[in-house]
């Protein structure tokens, strides 16, 4: 067996020497990827952080609250799987997508109108944030009506439309998850303050010098 | 209100924390899916902070500050079940422990953060919110998993058995027992352990796992006064390994 | 964790000339303009190719950078380096998992990424072959090598291609722990007990070649590098990075007593440049190309992980779950 310096890889049981060749495996042996927008505070618009691989929803909150919200403050998350969201086209930095895009007949249509979360992206390279919500028939209706309620504040180089059904929204009770983060300073840049012994430890060497 | 029961009691919530943190902090890099090594991690944080705060408490009793506690003992002074000290195994062993150990965990918050006992309730009203992710992140699991392929439920079925007499391990009595029930301080093993029983097999009943039979499966008690396997004390040792190179120096 | 350096493979520069010359004038416009590319856009297949091999050996340093301090996780002394240490290395797992995702808005998804990694097709960076003998090797890699890291990350983020942007902002304002941290440690040894100060200043001997590694081999400027640097996929030469970092860190390492093991290093007055001995590139190459003290070690482990948790994600698979790229 071979004995690492690390004492939880010798606990891996892992034979010495060169490892056979890997077994070949099916393709695609991972998960749906689902999209994460967090709250940094109470109040302020959910604001796009990153992807999470996941083979449902339920587990790509657990994921994403490991993965985006350890280690700033956070008072909300949302999920909504990659393939529910419908993206524009990008435009350039100056420019606004609504004049740009071309709307569309819808290909289809729900009977009863239902709500959809609107997310602008201002300028490439940031994260898109949270604008609104409308009520719409269709994703195309919602892009419409995002247009008429969002359209007009300045450059929106990106519009994500998602149906509000498809995203997983943070309950209130869920709150508590995240209320120690804040405290968890060990994490932080600031916890670390060393100047007083490197000051301490030149004058030292200055007194001890011949 | 007798300073040894509560000092018992402070123990064993902290042994337990200070060791399962260990375990869990050993998937750092190792887990099936990335995002679950962060998980796991996360969970390794809260536990080793929830045994810090512990022995902070214990410390206002006239213990040694929590470094020297935490890693100057030998394991017959550990006062963790042993459930929490068997080595990691595969996931399927890592996760039902976690299931098993958080589940109880989480109660025994909900009860401390009633406890007649300020300090202790404090404590854990501010942390169980971290136990109940704990609780959260598990059951998910368990649920997915547990009702999943067949080698799946094989694995954990096979882990479920082997680390149910351990769990049960968990709920040994305090030589204090009626006193902390008596004064309100802790509600007592048994009742943790009626509760327990209630919310786990609420979870294995959504799944295809079977709870083996408990009046068939004797408890592995002794750990609570310092009765401990093999495995204990290699991992102290591992644990205090830099910190007794010189235990005066500031690391 | 990452420092750069040789991960530009000498493409065939010809295959620029495939590409639709209006599509390329807008992009490298926009490039020109200080405007981001993001996902869906059009780009030359280049740039597309070189990105991928960069973020990816970018991920592929996170999570065999996870190894060598994660060596250390279980015995990190007391209460503060413990919870300190698997946090710093819980981070680099989730840097790993934030920049798989930007190369797979690319086009690779991340199972192929780490079947590349684990059968040795990709690379990672050579300081992680390394072993970590002792605590102190530990804090060198957390203060200087992520210092290393942070130069040159802190460029990078400065790029064209807004997803690794993204990524990188994020990992950033994490690293800053980690320097801290790293640095924090380092302090109480250089200025602790004797053993503790000979600990430190023999990880710092043992280290020092890796960290002059860290950035890659002098530059040989081309027009390959030419052509990357003006699409803002390479944001700064080696060898620019390494004499950042050595102005930045080498006065720190000095102010603590401690000695770096290059009789050569100084500040040159009148270049205003560090002089130093070059490190042994011919051990660089080795070592890049699987012939270090732990390349074997390191794939196993990451091959045995993800092996044995192959179960997990078989029994999870949804059979119709068609994989879509992430988003952004």
């Amino acid at each position: 067996m071979l004995k690492s310096l690390d004492p939880r890889v010798t606990r891996l049981n892992l034979p010495e020497g060169a490892l056979p060749p890997a077994e070949p495996k099916p393709v695609l042996d991972q998960f749906e990827t689902y999209e994460t927008f967090h709250q940094k505070k109470e109040g302020a618009a959910y604001t796009y952080v990153g992807p999470v691989h996941a083979p449902n929803e339920e587990v790509a909150f657990l994921f994403s609250k490991e993965q985006y919200s350890r280690r700033a403050a956070c008072s909300g998350m949302w999920v909504a799987r990659t393939s529910h969201i419908m993206v524009t086209p990008y435009v350039g930095d100056d420019e606004n997508v609504y004049d740009v895009i071309r709307l569309e007949e819808p290909t289809e249509r729900s009977e009863q109108p239902e709500p959809y979360e609107i997310f602008h992206l201002k300028k490439r390279g940031k994260a898109h944030t949270h604008a609104g919500r409308v009520v719409a028939t269709s994703y195309q209706e919602a892009l419409q009506e995002a247009k008429r309620q969002f359209g007009d504040k300045g450059p929106i180089v990106n519009v994500w439309v998602v149906k509000s059904k498809h995203v997983l929204q943070s309950a209130e009770e869920d709150k508590d998850m995240w209320l120690t983060v804040p405290e968890k300073k060990y994490r932080e840049a600031t916890a670390y303050k060393v100047m007083d012994k490197i000051t301490k430890y030149k004058e030292e060497q200055k007194s001890t010098a011949p | 209100m007798n300073e040894q029961a509560i000092k018992d009691l402070l123990y064993k919530l902290a042994d337990d924390q200070l060791i399962l943190g260990h375990r869990n902090s050993e998937w750092t890099g190792f887990g099936p899916i990335l995002e679950e090594d962060i998980a796991f991690s996360s969970m390794a944080q809260d536990k080793i902070g929830h045994s810090l705060a512990f022995y902070t408490l214990l410390q206002e009793f006239g213990e040694a500050d929590p470094d020297t506690v935490a890693f100057t003992r030998n394991a017959n002074q550990f006062h963790s079940s042993q459930l929490v000290e068997l080595p990691n195994g595969e996931y399927d062993f890592s996760l039902i422990r976690h299931f098993l150990y958080d589940n109880a965990e989480f109660i025994r918050f909900e009860m401390l953060a009633q406890s007649s006992y300020e300090p202790i309730a404090k404590v854990a009203t501010k942390l169980k919110g971290e136990v109940k992710y704990h609780v959260l992140h598990a059951n998910t699991w368990i649920k997915n998993l547990g009702s999943s392929t067949e080698e799946a439920i094989l694995r954990l079925q096979s882990s479920l058995n082997e680390a149910l007499p351990y769990a049960l391990g968990m709920f040994e009595k305090s030589k204090y027992e009626q006193e902390l029930i008596d004064t309100g301080v802790y509600a007592g093993e048994e009742a943790v352990k009626a509760e327990w029983l209630k919310r786990i097999q609420a979870v294995i009943e959504k799944t295809e796992l079977k709870l083996p039979d408990l009046e068939s499966t004797a408890p592995k008690y002794g750990g609570r006064y310092g009765d401990h396997t093999e495995h204990l004390q290699p991992l102290l040792d591992e644990m205090a390994e830099v910190f007794k190179i010189d235990p005066t120096a500031e690391w | 964790m990452y420092g750069g350096g040789n991960v530009f493979e000498a493409t065939k520069f010809d295959t620029l000339q495939n590409e639709d010359p209006a599509k390329l004038a807008e992009f490298e416009a926009r490039i020109a303009r200080g405007e981001k590319i993001e996902p869906t856009d059009w780009m030359p297949e280049l740039y597309r190719k070189q990105l991928i091999r960069m973020i990816e050996q970018h991920a592929h340093s996170e999570i065999i950078g996870a190894l060598p301090e994660g060596t250390w996780i279980t015995r990190a002394p007391g209460f503060r380096r413990k919870m300190a240490q698997m946090a710093k290395v819980q981070d680099e797992v989730g840097h790993a998992q934030l920049l798989y995702s930007a190369a797979e808005t690319l086009g690779k998804s991340r199972e192929q990424m780490l079947t590349d990694l684990i059968n040795g097709k990709s690379k990672y960076s050579n300081v992680f072959n390394y072993p970590a003998f002792t605590w102190a090797d530990s804090n060198i890699i957390s203060w200087l090598i992520d210092a290393g890291a942070i130069v040159n990350q802190l460029a990078n983020a400065k790029g064209s291609y807004g997803p690794y942007c993204r990524a990188l902002d994020r990992i950033c304002a994490e690293e800053a722990f980690h320097l801290k941290y790293g640095h924090d440690a380092v302090v109480h040894m250089a200025t602790g007990s004797p053993k503790q100060r000979e600990m430190i200043q023999a990880a710092l001997n043992r280290w020092w070649t890796p960290i002059m590694h860290f950035f890659g081999p002098p530059d040989k400027m081309s027009t390959h590098t030419e052509i990357l640097m003006r699409w803002k996929v390479k944001m700064a030469s080696n060898d620019d990075m390494r004499q950042q970092f050595l102005d930045m860190y080498v006065p720190k390492i000095w102010e603590l007593g401690l000695t770096v093991p290059d009789p050569n290093l100084k500040k040159n007055p009148e270049t205003g440049k560090w002089d130093y001995t070059e490190p042994d590139w011919e051990e660089f190459k080795r070592v890049i190309n699987g012939d270090g003290p732990c390349n074997a070690e390191r794939l196993a482990v990451r091959r045995t992980a993800e092996e044995r948790g192959a179960w997990v994600r078989r029994a999870l698979l949804h059979p119709k779950a068609k994989y879509v790229k992430p988003l952004a």
